[in-house]
């Protein structure tokens, strides 16, 4: 039925396996309703996984554009399902215009999915008959074991579960702007998935009494029908497909449909599984470390590293270790705010508690702060210290030397503070430059760099030991910027985080007369 | 040159079973010895050896033949091996085969013992034979036949029943090492198989029972790491999944 072209299947082996499966063996060693191992890797992005069974594996992406909804479902969104078969699956793949096959697979999964309203389209409309999401899930095939079906349906489900798309909110003047903010604003929202339809499939032999689930390529070849049943784990049948020309009696369909829906149930076990450790993973990741967790071995009882976004209760604060947070809370809060610091109240969301430890100073700040921080270039030159351990060995080295516990005025804190921050980005030699900029000190700054030191000042803090030379300790990495002779900075705007240009795909409609 | 003269070898390569990678030269011809025999892997680049295919070296002392044991899917023919083939197309003349190679092998018809125009053998598109490789040149259809060299069939020729199943080149050969694989040796205790080994990475096995087949098929397929003793152990575990 299906064009084996990975080397001619040999009229051996085809008699060889219609013979096994008539004795109820498979030529892999598996029962007749046994199904390969499936193992869910998803890709660091959101909306990318790779998903495997047996030998045949299959990658899916999920995407999401902001554009007009269909004219006759105007608060509704959308989902388009695109398969891609790549030659390197299979010799008998052709690339470019997807073949018969291809189309099926992608009509079977798209029937899951829209049909069964396993995606809920109508939380993805944002504006009535002017914005909704379309959600594009590329499904591409990388290697063909057999029953691409399954495992492609698998693929997109998991992808449709880890895949984030932008909050947006409707605001503007006359409440028709949608806005779109950037996953570093608002933390992208996930899609409503009601339930899994999960896709299984029977070969079907001889004259179409003899059954096996999840065939291989091989068998696939061999066989003279399939059945795939798309059902979820509440046993509801979302689609059922069945090609091929031989006939199968009723009994054994519906014996079938009775063992795709028990197999149902442990595939969204274990999909469900898979995405909530992802989801953990995800979370985890967000989640800054300071470096010095990798030393923690040799600095214990010393820096504590934080483990979550938390606020710590900062008891018994004297007053100068007040104006030593508010200084570092200007170093952040003033590229927040782009305009000259002054000293103001502190936010609650900057709150970055100090806690004294003996000698060395500690900041624990919150990792979203650090990261989520908007860096918009000012115009003015600064550079930018080029590459990680160069910032922190100077700073780690100055964090030792500069921070006593001597209570000193806040200006000479903060230009100490600043000191040793610029000086472990910049070098010795700007150290005179900084002294003189006394009433806003980091305002000749770029704001790029005062992320660089506003993480450095939280760095420095930590009391670590050496880092070897090349070793990278976890934490941002800030891109690497060459800095030359006068400080030229270069590559600043690609920090910038630019609100997508859909807004303009957006705001169009509006000019356009309804 | 003759076989029985003891060959002026001249400095063996250094590299002799290490792993090469392509491109590393591993032989200075000007200092070698009269005659040097290249096999597969190897070619002749002005002066000096260099090597093409991922492998490790290999040197026999009686011919001064040196060549590179790589471990691949695809196969690049090599005159004398033996391989199994899938016929495609008959032709006029010949068949083609399908060896694994980048391209097809020709079969001629007369190419089996006792084959006359009147009565050679009929092969069927989908057949599976066990040949020879004739004639392997790199821009050329690898040409095979069914005879060994004195014109006498000693197994080659097609296969009947039984399965045949893919393997990576590294392998089918192992498998076909002198004292027995160890793999080969445990599943022979306990089933009765016949097996033909392809150098091009195919296998072909036959017993009795399909449930023997399907043992040794896998057996042979998951043997492919593991060191003898693990061998020994996973061939007692497939026999006891078969209880």
């Amino acid at each position: 039925m299906n064009s084996f072209s990975g080397g001619r299947l040999s009229n051996n082996e085809k008699e060889f396996i219609q013979a096994a499966l008539r004795a109820e063996q498979r030529i892999d060693g598996r029962r007749p309703f046994d199904a390969r191992r499936l193992t869910i890797n998803f890709a660091k992005e959101d909306g990318a996984v790779e998903v495997q069974q047996g030998r045949t594996r299959v990658t899916a992406i999920v995407t999401g554009t902001l554009g007009a909804p269909y004219p006759d479902r105007p608060t509704e969104g959308s989902l388009n399902i695109f398969t891609e078969f790549s030659p390197l699956a299979d010799p008998g793949f052709d690339s470019g215009r997807p073949g018969e096959l291809a189309i099926e697979l992608g009509r079977i999964i798209d029937r899951g999915l829209r049909e069964s309203r396993a995606v809920d389209t109508e939380s993805l409309c944002v504006l009535a008959g002017r914005a909704v999401w379309t959600i594009r899930v590329d499904i591409h095939i990388l290697d063909n074991g057999g029953n691409l079906v399954d495992v492609a349906n698998i693929a997109a489900l998991a992808a449709l579960a880890s895949y984030r798309r932008p909050d947006c909110t409707i605001g503007g003047h006359d409440g028709q702007e949608v806005i779109v903010h950037p996953p570093e604003v608002r933390e992208p929202v996930s899609l409503i998935l009601h339930h899994y339809p999960i896709a299984v499939s029977f070969a079907f032999f001889g004259d179409g009494d003899i059954e096996a689930l999840d065939p291989t390529v091989k068998e696939e070849a061999v066989m003279g029908g399939r059945l795939t049943v798309i059902v979820n784990s509440q046993g509801d049948i979302c689609a059922i497909q069945k090609g091929g020309g031989v006939g199968v009696r009723h009994s054994e369909i519906m014996r079938c449909i009775r063992i795709a829906s028990s197999k149902a149930v442990e595939v969204t076990n274990q999909l469900k599984k898979a995405i909530e450790a992802n989801g953990i993973e995800r979370a985890k990741r967000k989640i800054k470390r300071h470096p010095d967790q990798s030393m923690s071995e040799a600095q214990k009882g010393k820096a504590e590293a934080t483990q979550d976004i938390q606020m710590e209760e900062v008891s018994g604060v004297s007053a100068d270790q007040d104006e030593r947070r508010e200084a570092v809370m200007e170093i952040l809060r003033t590229e927040e705010m782009e305009e000259e610091p002054t000293i103001s109240e502190v936010e609650e969301e900057d709150d970055i508690p100090v806690k004294v430890d003996g000698k060395k100073q500690k900041l624990n700040v919150g990792g979203k702060d650090i990261g989520g921080m908007k860096v918009e270039p000012s115009g003015k030159e600064a550079p930018l210290g080029g590459g990680f351990s160069l910032w922190a060995n100077e700073a780690v080295n100055g964090a030792e030397r500069n921070f006593g516990a001597d209570s000193k005025q806040f200006d000479s804190d903060a230009i100490k503070e600043f000191e040793q921050v610029s000086e472990a980005i910049q070098g010795a030699k700007t150290q005179e430059k900084s002294i003189k900029a006394t009433s806003s000190p980091l305002g000749l700054l770029d704001s790029g760099s005062l992320a660089t030191m506003a993480a450095a000042t939280v760095y420095a803090h930590m009391a670590v030991g050496e880092f070897p030379e090349g070793s990278r300790p976890l934490g941002p990495v800030f891109p690497k910027v060459e800095a030359d002779e006068n400080g030229q900075r270069s590559t600043l705007d690609s920090i910038k985080p630019v609100p997508t240009s859909l807004l303009d795909a957006v705001k169009k409609p509006k000019k356009r007369k309804k | 040159m003759e076989a029985n003269d003891t060959v002026q070898t001249g400095p063996v390569s250094p590299l002799v079973l290490q792993i090469v990678a392509p491109g590393d030269i591993v032989l200075d011809l000007a200092k070698a010895g009269k005659v040097v025999r290249l096999g597969g892997g190897l070619r002749q680049d002005g002066d000096s050896v260099v090597v093409t295919r991922a492998g490790r070296l290999r040197h026999m002392q009686a011919n001064n033949k040196y060549w590179v044991e790589g471990s691949q899917k695809r196969y690049v023919p090599n005159v004398e091996d033996g391989v199994i083939g899938v016929v495609v197309d008959r032709r006029f003349e010949s068949y083609s085969l399908d060896i694994g190679a980048p391209t097809y092998a020709i079969l001629p018809i007369l190419a089996f013992e006792g084959a006359t125009r009147r009565n050679a053998p009929n092969l069927q598109p989908g057949a599976a034979v066990y040949a020879r490789v004739v004639k392997a040149h790199r821009d050329v259809q690898p040409e095979l036949s069914c005879m060994d060299v004195s014109n006498k069939s000693s197994g080659f020729g097609s296969l009947k029943n039984g399965y045949v199943f893919e393997c990576s080149t590294g392998l089918a050969r192992s498998l076909l090492s002198k004292p027995m694989c160890p793999v080969l040796e445990a599943l022979g205790k306990r089933f009765s198989y016949e097996i033909a080994v392809g150098l091009n990475g195919r296998v072909w096995v036959n017993a009795q029972e399909p449930s023997t087949i399907v043992a040794v098929s896998n057996g042979i397929l998951a043997s492919e790491f593991l060191t003898p003793a693990q061998q020994h152990i996973m061939v007692a575990k497939v026999i006891e999944r078969m209880q």
